[in-house]
């Protein structure tokens, strides 16, 4: 039951949003970059000066009925490089998206447990010790960053105190100068550090363990008295709520992908299960507020107990598209091959989607995709040079081999913008006197998979159709997809709908994409990028499911030119497949730790799969039997496609209608139309 | 060595008994239930189903039709022919043995889930030798049949004999109305209820319930009083009505024209149960 107190935060800044009303108008993104450049700054003082230069324009603004200040009235972070800049280092580096430090995971209890005082000291003391101009320059970045935020939140803390909030100002008396004492105290903590890192031009800032690092605090205040469970769990929605407000200012493809993601449960390196008590209010936490943010994923291993599926399952039952779940069974293993210590590796994070990090590293865990789809196409076009099956399969692995080759290539010579903020909330970048965008202990690239059932599917009715039983000349099907199927409709509703297709449990397809993956993986293993990392395979798809499809031409699983892919790890979108049952049988197969970057079975479920007690426990046992058997990620969605027709019709009655688009969740009325419809097209294959 | 026809096999059944389930549905079914939502389990024939909302009268399935349309025998030469894909052919022959083979290929995942196979419909007493066979086949699984009891007391008996749990539908008292809701008599079914009840099998009861139809105190408590005392009955679920059970009959080429209010909420008081002793629920 969600309290007054919650109830008044949330109509305030979720349903009113009247918070918008502070915001100053959008300013020009490269007019700083203009003074920098005149003024001749570097790119590391550039970081440093953006930082004061947004913190300074902020205007605190305190609401009598809140405990967790903070509030966005900037709208702008500013570029560091003018037009011109950019374009001359775009021409010299590969940029990752915008070139700046993304999509991490930060160790925001590096911070929390030595608070801004002692930290300062740590770095003056390095400073010391400090041998070279760069290192003396990161250090001074990072210690004047903790000066320009220490004087933010004394101007709110001011602020706090003008108003007669004197639960927030005392807060800030505390916060960031010293380490929390309480659960709220260290909220306030991370929900500065968090808003800071945004205002740094950091994005995709995720959040973390936060049932790990909050949870002495917690325990504090229980053993002390100060909190009950419930104190405890309002706490938190105010956190959660507090992620809302300013979202729709953060970058993203689409409203909504902000990366704004928190990881719970996960088993320690003794082997013992991480899931406590607070892991457990994060749960109830998003089940009573129903919010885009934070996004919740669960980590779970083989002594996960059923019950936690089932508290699990209860949030799943909400239609929000959480939890998503990964697996330590199989995660950890792959870290340890990709070359992670142990204990970095049982400490894993999730990014912004599905990809798995470790708090405090930056691995470059989103660069791009390997389009599989693609790579069957162009086998397929030479097709009629095949005399049979496995000369058509060689050159399908020629093609990935020849992918991976130029996405490898890519990623030579990256420039990424100093974060001396961000590097204040990584391990190494203190005593190794480093920027967070310099390369350190883990240089890892990862990259996507996307198109493979499709893949797979199209390389199972060449195979049937064209070896095995000569049902069509190579030149024949060849011909279909050219002319995207026309005067072939016969052919490609036998294609769509009768062929064999990866997600009913028939090893003459699965046993494909099971080659496809390890293809894929065997074209990276043992490379290295030129800052020394490895280079990781996956099986989401991001946005590519679109982007890669909308020029793709028709293929041989009967799927017309730009009709979009599956969704990360998924049966095709219109394989009509046997059940769920089936589909974890095929998607458990293929050697997942080789290609563990990250990327969900996605499984849409109709919404009356979770309408009592016992429906929903079945619902969590079979969550659980997809890592039984050695699944490693897992998106469950409850779904009813009548609402989101509904929602398409009339979007006035739907403002709060949340979906799960493609590693995060969403308001659905505020994606694009092709969005919509791909997940109208997933809800219409609802099992 | 028996066939049958089968119109769906639906796996994560969480609603069709203990575990983990996948449920059989047999085509066929010897009452007419005004409120059935599945109208295409109702022929014992195959047939085709047509997604006729989306359709956009290109005309290709009449040309691909060896009747032109005219008729229709499931042969199903328009399905492939559909550029929408909005036509299939609802209901499948199966050979028991093969039926049962496909089903024991998840035989682990199904007991490891503490699971296992359910039998519904239609009314799938209405092929009596096929169900047989598949639960004589399917014996290492946990076995649930969901029915009427509108069968012959051979039939019943012989499922009581292989089934380890039953799902049974009751649905009004009164022989009468019964008679005009279901268009068949309820007395077998009483008799098979008392057989079930006697049979030591473990059972739960469902009533579907439709407003104004079978939702008066007076039937729950009739209903009740025939329920109260059976040692393996283990509840009582009233699944209310609901109005979307409709939708599906135009794509099998039917009216759906109930004779009741299914805007008007049922009355879903499960008191006169408990009061008996009989746990029960409602969704």
């Amino acid at each position: 039951m969600k309290t007054e107190h919650i109830e008044a935060l949330l109509d305030y800044f979720v349903v009113k949003k009247e918070h918008h009303a502070l915001r100053r108008p959008e300013e020009d993104p490269r007019a700083l970059a203009a003074r920098f450049a005149a003024e001749g700054l570097d790119d590391m003082r550039r970081s440093v000066e953006r930082l004061r230069y947004v913190l300074e324009k902020e205007t605190p603004a305190v609401f009598p009925f809140e405990r967790l200040a903070l509030v966005r009235t900037v709208r702008t972070v500013p570029e560091l490089h003018t037009q011109q800049e950019e374009d001359a280092l775009r021409k010299t580096h590969a940029f990752h998206e915008i070139g700046r430090v993304f999509n991490m995971c930060p160790d925001y209890a590096l911070l929390m447990t030595d608070g801004f005082t002692k930290r300062s000291e740590a770095l003056r003391a390095q400073l010391e010790k400090a041998q070279t101009s760069a290192e003396r320059e990161v250090l001074q970045a990072m210690l004047d960053c903790l000066g320009i935020v220490s004087a933010f939140a004394e101007r709110y803390r001011r602020e706090a105190e003008r108003v007669g909030n004197r639960e927030a100002a005392a807060l800030l008396a505390r916060v960031p100068a010293e380490p929390p004492r309480t659960l709220l105290e260290a909220l306030e903590f991370l929900r500065l550090l968090h808003y800071c890192l945004w205002c740094n031009g950091n994005y995709h800032n995720t959040l973390g363990r936060i049932d790990q690092f909050l949870y002495p605090y917690y325990r504090h205040d229980l053993d002390a008295g100060l909190l009950t469970r419930d104190g405890a769990l309002e706490e938190l929605e105010e956190f959660f709520i507090a992620c809302n407000r300013d979202s729709d200012l953060y970058i993203g493809v689409q409203q909504g992908d902000n990366g704004q993601t928190i990881v719970l449960g996960g088993s320690n390196p003794d082997g013992s299960d991480a899931y406590n008590e607070l892991s457990e209010l994060c749960l109830i936490a998003s089940r009573e507020l129903c919010l885009i943010d934070p996004k919740v994923n669960l980590r779970v291993h083989k002594n996960t107990p059923l019950s936690v599926y089932k508290l699990a399952t209860t949030l799943t039952a909400k239609g929000l598209g959480f939890p998503q779940y990964t697996n330590d069974e199989v995660v950890i293993p792959a870290l340890r091959r990709w070359g992670y210590e142990e204990k970095d590796a049982c400490n894993y994070s999730l990014a912004a989607c599905w990809e798995i990090l470790i708090p405090g590293y930056m691995d470059l865990v989103n660069w791009d995709s390997m389009n599989f789809l693609k790579a069957v196409q162009d086998a397929v076009e030479r097709l009629p040079s095949c005399a049979n099956y496995g000369d058509f399969a060689a050159l399908v692995r020629e093609n990935i081999e020849k992918q991976a080759a130029a996405l490898m290539e890519e990623t030579k010579n990256v420039y990424k913008e100093p974060s001396p903020f961000m590097s204040l909330l990584c391990p190494d970048c203190l005593e190794k006197m480093r920027d967070i965008s310099q390369p350190g202990k883990y240089n890892n690239y990862g990259f996507h998979g996307d198109g493979l059932s499709s893949a797979a599917d199209s390389m199972a009715a060449v195979k049937k159709y064209v070896f095995e039983e000569h049902v069509f000349s190579p030149e024949t099907l060849l011909d279909m997809v050219h002319r995207n199927f026309a005067g072939y409709e016969r052919e490609q509703n036998m294609l769509r709908y009768e062929a064999p297709k990866m997600g009913n449990d028939d090893d003459f397809v699965d046993s494909i994409a099971v080659w496809l993956l390890d293809t894929y993986a065997d074209a990276l293993e043992g490379k290295k990028n030129d800052r020394g990392g490895c280079f990781r395979a996956g099986t989401a798809s991001a946005m590519y499911y679109i982007w890669h499809s909308q020029n793709a031409p028709a293929s041989p699983d009967g799927r017309s030119a730009h009709e979009a892919l599956a969704c990360n790890y998924s049966p095709s979108i219109f394989a009509r497949c046997e059940g769920p049952v089936s589909i974890i049988k095929s998607f458990s197969k293929p050697h997942l730790v080789r290609t563990a970057n990250g990327g969900p079975l996605t499984i849409e479920l109709s919404d009356t799969m979770f309408r009592s007690g016992d429906a929903i426990e079945k619902c969590a046992m079979f969550v659980k039997s997809f890592m039984d058997m050695g699944g490693h990620q897992m998106q469950l969605n409850a779904v009813n496609r009548e609402r989101l027709l509904d929602a398409q019709k009339h979007p006035e009655n739907y403002r709060n209608l949340i979906v799960r688009v493609w590693g995060w969740s969403g308001y659905f009325v505020e994606l694009n139309e092709v969005y919509q419809n791909h997940i109208i097209k997933r809800a219409e294959m609802a099992l | 060595m028996s066939t049958g026809t089968v119109f769906d096999i639906k796996q994560l059944a969480v609603y069709d008994g203990p575990g983990i389930r996948t449920t059989v549905f047999l085509k066929g079914c010897p009452l007419r239930c005004m409120w059935c939502h599945n109208p295409e389990g109702l022929s014992y024939e195959p047939q085709l189903m047509v997604s006729v909302s989306s359709c956009r009268h290109c005309g290709r399935c009449t040309e691909a039709c060896p009747h032109h349309g005219l008729r229709c025998d499931a042969c199903g030469a328009c399905v492939r022919a559909c550029p929408l894909g909005l036509r299939r052919i609802c209901g499948m022959r199966w050979e028991a043995e093969a039926l049962a083979e496909k089903l024991l290929r998840d035989a682990d995942y199904l007991r490891s889930q503490k699971g296992g196979v359910t039998f519904s419909g239609g009314e799938p007493t209405g092929q009596p030798e096929f169900l047989m066979e598949l639960l004589d086949r399917l014996s290492s699984l946990h076995r649930a049949v969901e029915t009427s009891a509108y069968c012959s007391e051979a039939v019943f008996s012989a499922l009581l004999q292989r089934a380890d749990y039953v799902m049974m539908d009751l649905k009004l008292m009164d022989p009468e109305r019964h008679r005009h809701y279901t268009g068949v008599s309820n007395e077998p079914i009483l008799e098979n209820l008392e057989r079930l009840k006697a049979s030591g099998v473990p059972f739960r009861i469902r009533i579907p319930v439709i407003p104004g139809v079978n939702d008066s105190e007076e039937n729950f408590a009739a209903t009740a009083d025939r329920l109260a005392g059976a040692k393996t009955l283990e509840t009582v679920e009233l699944l209310p009505y609901h109005v979307t059970a409709g939708a599906k009959y135009e794509m099998v080429g039917l009216r759906y024209s109930p004779e009741f209010d299914g805007t008007r909420a049922p009355n879903l008081d499960t008191e006169p149960f408990r009061a008996r002793g009989i746990p029960c629920t409602h969704l």
